[in-house]
């Protein structure tokens, strides 16, 4: 058999044409020089390159259809596009008909369609239990000096968007004695509580425990309890170690990115997207879990369930008043549950109470 | 083997003036590869990501052909697994002090930082010298100084001199990649004006300016319609992003010269466009399964846009000598996000 390509002696860029004869796994393989092509008609004026045994060769693996080359010696190369060629050759030497594992998994067809549903499958359950799971799992784990370093965070946030609050003493002592036996039942997340102005109605939690109020939010709350139930809330990203959680879980969801897709640089538009998707619905899921968190409070310390749902219709109406762009009736692009879920949710709850 | 034979005979006849590259590869067939890559990578907890690496690597760029040759990816994905398992150690590690000690954090950002010009050198050293066209190797060898100036030095004028110096930094750092590569012991060279990027900036400044006016115009008088206007901004932005890249682009390989062999290079606004946009769609539909089609489909387009003139054969060009390189610098840099 013979084997039509091209050859490189790795010291220049010149190609010789050139044919590979293979007789019986007994004889080595010769390579003889057929630049104008006259080795069937006038095989004397050929000349033989060199002779090799089977061994000296270094076959590359089948790859779609991409060229073969075969090297040996000192960075010599011999390339073809005949695929088949170099099975027959492998074939003849090596007595099986050694094609790559790896190349008898990509041209199956069945068994692509298979891994295409399991790579599917794994990356849905990983996003959706694995990723979250061990990234809780990992939270409640790791040291507190890992977790307790928000007070740069703190600084930086008023450096930015913050100003001192200003609020008057009185309402501040008020809220701070309202809140006190609460805090202090909630000891163990080391809670402090902070008022600050420069931004609309909103309250945060740090991953340190600095619950931050702003002045606008105290504003809009008419009543302790309305007040109490965000408190609560707020309790709840501390108790769930939301933040961290949802830091962990953005790193581990641009790990399994990078992973699955190969290379970051060149799709970004469109990996980013998906990314930012996930990431809002992971955070949708722990607003969820600090509303249950507050609603259990308020149940616990006999307070009404439905400040809950009063303040969130404040706060609703007052993002309403402020922002003048339509709101989206998908929460879809949305850190938090749409208002009305939330409230819906306040009635389930309730609902569940009772059944009990 | 008659095919192969009359393309050799054409390469033969053509291998002088106007030589095409183009992208032989082919969706499906980079599909299939892909997705034993993705499920392999994950059953093997991340291990088996160097050897995916190598061989979507290998795909494309033994696809890729000038002149009926191929391009050819050389790196050992053992050399790739150990430098990435050491990257990500040294990331791991890095996150822990930082915590631990916010000032040991800090003064290890420094020295890293001091570090990234080595890193993006040994990087760029280390992809060179794994591609390969006809058997000979390319080359990449720039100092610390030459690298240190385009990382930091020049972006940091630009800014300074409130961007009218950016495309000088743009330039300095394409003059930093090309004049610092070769093509076995052939040099390759870069020669383009601060002008020629001067102009790319104002023309971008142009189509936002005539973007913004009747947009901010539509969003004054009929506020209505303030979701229309935001869709138009997005238009806007796409569309000077697309300028930008095919502009530069072109510019890019216009100015590269290898000896007296030149390149050119025609992207369109309509064709990149027409690309993005049908790539972005199947992506989204297919939850990401058109990805590697995706990826086949701009390399399709771009080395179709890629010409060489060339002033001679192809066939003279030497191999430089032999020297080893880690694969160290470049898994740094993509652990670190910096390369």
């Amino acid at each position: 058999m013979f084997i039509t390509g091209i050859y490189l002696d790795g010291k220049t860029s010149k190609r010789h044409k050139v044919r590979l004869l293979a007789v019986n796994e007994n004889e080595p393989i010769t390579f003889i020089i057929d630049e104008e092509e006259q080795l069937n008609t006038d095989p004397i004026s050929c000349e033989t390159l060199f002779s090799l045994a089977f061994s000296q060769l270094k076959i590359t693996p089948q790859l779609g259809n991409t060229p073969r080359e075969i090297s040996f010696g000192d960075n010599e190369l011999f390339i073809t596009e005949d695929n088949n060629g170099i099975s027959q050759l492998i074939a003849i030497f090596s007595g099986s008909k050694s094609t790559s594992i790896l190349h008898k998994l990509e041209t199956n067809l069945s068994l692509v369609m298979i891994f295409t549903l399991a790579t599917l499958a794994i990356v849905w359950a990983s996003f959706v239990y694995g990723i979250p799971k061990l990234s809780e799992t990992l939270a409640y784990q790791l040291p507190e000096f890992v977790t307790e370093n928000s007070t740069s965070s703190l600084d930086l946030l008023d450096a930015t968007l913050f100003d001192p609050s200003a609020l008057d003493e009185s309402r501040r002592q008020h809220i701070d004695l309202l809140f006190l036996p609460y805090i202090q039942a909630h000891a163990r997340l080391k809670p402090k509580l902070l008022f600050r102005s420069g931004m609309g109605a909103n309250a945060f939690a740090l991953p340190g425990g600095e619950i931050v109020f702003t002045d606008k939010l105290v504003e809009l709350a008419e009543s302790d309890d309305e007040l109490l139930a965000i408190l609560f809330h707020e309790l709840g990203h501390l108790e769930h170690k939301h933040m961290l959680r949802r830091m962990l879980q953005g790193s581990m969801v641009t790990l399994a990115v990078i992973f699955i897709t190969g290379d970051v640089d060149t799709f970004d538009l469109i990996t980013g997207l998906p990314t930012l998707l996930v990431d809002l619905s992971y955070s949708r899921q722990f607003e969820k879990e600090a509303d249950r968190y507050a609603l259990d409070q308020l149940d616990h310390f006999d307070l009404p369930l439905d400040s809950f749902a009063q303040i969130m219709q404040r706060l609703d109406r007052d993002k309403e008043k402020s922002n003048t762009s339509q709101r989206s009736k998908s929460d879809f692009f949305s850190t938090h549950p749409l208002t009305e879920q939330r409230i819906l949710f306040v009635e389930q709850y309730k609902n569940e109470l009772q059944a009990h | 083997m008659d095919t192969v034979s009359t393309e050799i005979e054409q390469a033969a006849v053509s291998s002088k003036g106007l030589l095409n590259f183009e992208f032989r590869g082919d969706g499906t067939e980079y599909f299939k590869i892909w997705i034993v890559n993705v499920l392999l990578t994950i059953v093997t907890f991340g291990i088996y990501s160097a050897w995916a690496k190598v061989r979507s690597n290998q795909y494309f760029y033994s696809n890729l052909y000038l002149n009926n040759s191929n391009f050819s990816y050389l790196a050992d994905p053992k050399a790739i697994l150990k430098s990435r398992i050491i990257a990500i150690l040294a990331f791991i590690a890095f996150n822990v002090i930082s915590n631990l000690n916010p000032i040991a954090g800090g003064v290890l950002l420094v020295l890293l930082l001091i570090a990234m010009p080595y890193f993006i050198n040994k990087s760029l050293e280390f992809n060179h010298r794994m591609s390969a066209y006809a058997n000979i190797q390319f080359r990449f060898k720039a100092s610390y100084g030459q690298a240190a100036m385009v990382l930091f030095i020049w972006p940091l004028i630009g800014v300074l001199t409130l961007g009218i110096l950016f495309p000088l930094a743009i330039l300095k750092s394409n003059e930093y990649l090309v004049n610092n590569s070769a093509y076995g012991t052939s040099k390759f060279s870069f020669k383009a004006t601060y002008k020629d990027y001067g102009m790319i900036f104002l023309t971008m400044i142009g189509i936002a300016i005539a973007c913004a006016l009747p947009i901010a115009a539509i969003s004054y008088f009929i506020p209505e319609m303030s979701i229309l206007s935001l869709l138009l901004m997005g238009c806007a932005y796409f569309a000077v992003i697309v300028y930008f890249v095919v502009s530069t682009s072109n510019l890019f390989y216009k100015s590269t010269s290898l000896l007296d062999h030149h390149f050119d290079a025609n992207l369109t606004m309509s064709g990149l466009t027409k690309v993005i946009l049908h790539n972005l769609f199947f992506t989204l539909i297919t939850f990401g399964l058109y990805l590697p089609a995706a990826k086949v489909r701009v390399a399709k387009y771009m080395s179709s846009c890629l010409v060489m003139h060339a002033a001679s054969d192809l066939e003279g060009f030497s191999a430089a000598e032999q020297e080893n390189v880690s694969a160290l610098g470049e898994e740094f840099g993509e652990v670190f996000d910096f390369a």
